[in-house]
């Protein structure tokens, strides 16, 4: 099962970005740091790309479809599943637009980002444990060998959480590290 | 594959304490191992025992061949065996480039083709080992002990203690380092999820013994043992 192994590797990945990001805003909020758009724009960049690019189409093209036709309990599931998944990616591009205008109006625009980054971190966490406590164990029932076999082969295709397709996201998730501040990442403590 | 360390039938431990008991496997060149089980199972006195620093009691240890067990522990560095401890020990009062280049020895690793791998350490080099936070130490260690060009590279515990971001970024170094096809490396962590994926072959330990010794496939897959073993709560 190699899929389950992928979507746990992607997972982490995200959640280390969403929990770095929780970080800096959080002592930005507390005064204990100022903006560094250049992080905070890479930052909301990783958590719209690599779901839109790297993550969600393989679940909503071959995991998801395999396990809806394989158990009706799950399809219930998926559905929820799929709107999160439609509505995080809307939620991501609000998160955008938030930090655009904080960018461009300075402190008076912090409220409303961290008011949507909140926001967007309690909807992302339930996703990923719903995901990993609800999804991943009723795949593990439901699914065969074969049905294993063939999602696993198209997941491989598409792996590393860090790279993308085309290793693009490497650098973006380096510059990530190298940007957030000790001891959450490698950039000067605030 | 050419066969790099040898060991069979190792007992070693501390003082009169024995602490490993009948340990055996082997490494080819180029090759990796996962070195796996809950604290205190014996995992960083196996490292400790390959570079001489715990007292060796019977069995035999090989090293392209050469018996490992009578080389003294300053002699194993120059033998080719790199090791990166828990502790870390950079040296404080260098700066970061001179912590690399102290240690320096001729091979396909050099100063220019680490700061590739850790650009984080170019833009520290002139930065003392004592200023760097705890992930930069951690990188700065690793970076120190691949500078040696070693043929084993010995890895302890690297992730400890360390934020989830910068845990990615190391797994994604060491997976680069383990598939470069230039060293052996055997890593040492109790996050067994996250360290098969990248190894080759895995070796659990309890209490000092082996109880599996085998592909790291085969053990990824084997939830219910990982569980009984590591206790890991894999998914």
């Amino acid at each position: 099962m190699k899929t389950i192994d992928i979507i746990h590797d992607e997972h982490r990945a995200l959640a280390a970005v969403l929990q770095a990001l929780r970080f800096v805003v959080n002592e930005i909020r507390s005064g204990k740091l100022k903006a560094d758009f250049r992080l905070l724009t890479a930052m909301v960049d990783y958590i719209t790309q690599v779901p839109e690019k790297v993550h969600h189409p393989k679940e909503d093209n071959y995991l998801f479809p395999k396990l809806r036709s394989r158990s009706k309990q799950a399809a219930e599931l998926i559905d929820i599943l799929e709107g999160q998944h439609v509505a995080g990616y809307r939620m991501t591009v609000e998160l955008l637009q938030a930090l655009l205008h904080y960018q461009s109006v300075g402190a008076a625009g912090f409220s409303a980002f961290d008011t949507l980054v909140q926001q967007y971190l309690d909807f992302n966490w339930q996703h990923l444990n719903q995901e990993e406590t609800e999804l991943l164990p009723l795949a593990r029932e439901a699914l065969s060998e074969e049905d294993w076999a063939g999602i696993d082969a198209e997941f491989s295709a598409n792996f590393d959480p860090y790279a993308g397709a085309e290793g693009e996201f490497k650098e973006l998730f380096g510059r990530i590290v190298n940007m957030t501040p000790a001891p959450y990442g490698l950039g000067p403590a605030g | 594959m050419a066969e790099l360390l040898e060991l069979e039938n190792v007992w070693a431990g501390y003082g009169d304490a024995v602490i490993l008991e009948d340990i055996s496997f082997r490494l080819g060149e180029a090759d990796s191992l996962a070195l796996l089980g809950r604290n205190g199972m014996g995992k960083t006195t196996l490292l400790s025992t390959l570079m001489g620093a715990t007292r060796f009691k019977s069995g035999r240890m090989t090293y392209r061949g050469q018996d490992l067990a009578v080389v003294p522990a300053h002699g194993r560095a120059q033998l080719g065996l790199g090791w990166v401890p828990q502790e870390r020990d950079i040296f404080p009062s260098l700066t970061v480039e001179e912590n690399l280049t102290v240690v320096a020895r001729p091979g396909p690793w050099h100063l220019k083709r680490i700061y590739d791998l850790f650009p984080r350490l170019e833009e520290r080099r002139a930065n003392m080992g004592n200023q760097l936070s705890g992930g930069e130490q951690q990188m700065l260690a690793m970076a120190r002990a691949l500078m040696v060009n070693p043929k084993l590279l010995l890895l302890d515990e690297p992730l400890e203690g360390l934020a989830p971001l910068i845990v990615q970024e190391l797994l994604r170094i060491i997976g680069q380092t383990v598939s470069s096809g230039e060293m052996a490396v055997i890593l040492v962590e109790q996050h067994a999820h996250q360290i098969l994926p990248l190894t080759r072959q895995a070796l659990v330990l309890e209490r000092g013994r082996v109880v599996f010794s085998g592909e790291s496939e085969t053990l990824r897959k084997d939830r219910a043992q990982l569980d009984k073993w590591l206790g890991v709560g894999v998914h």
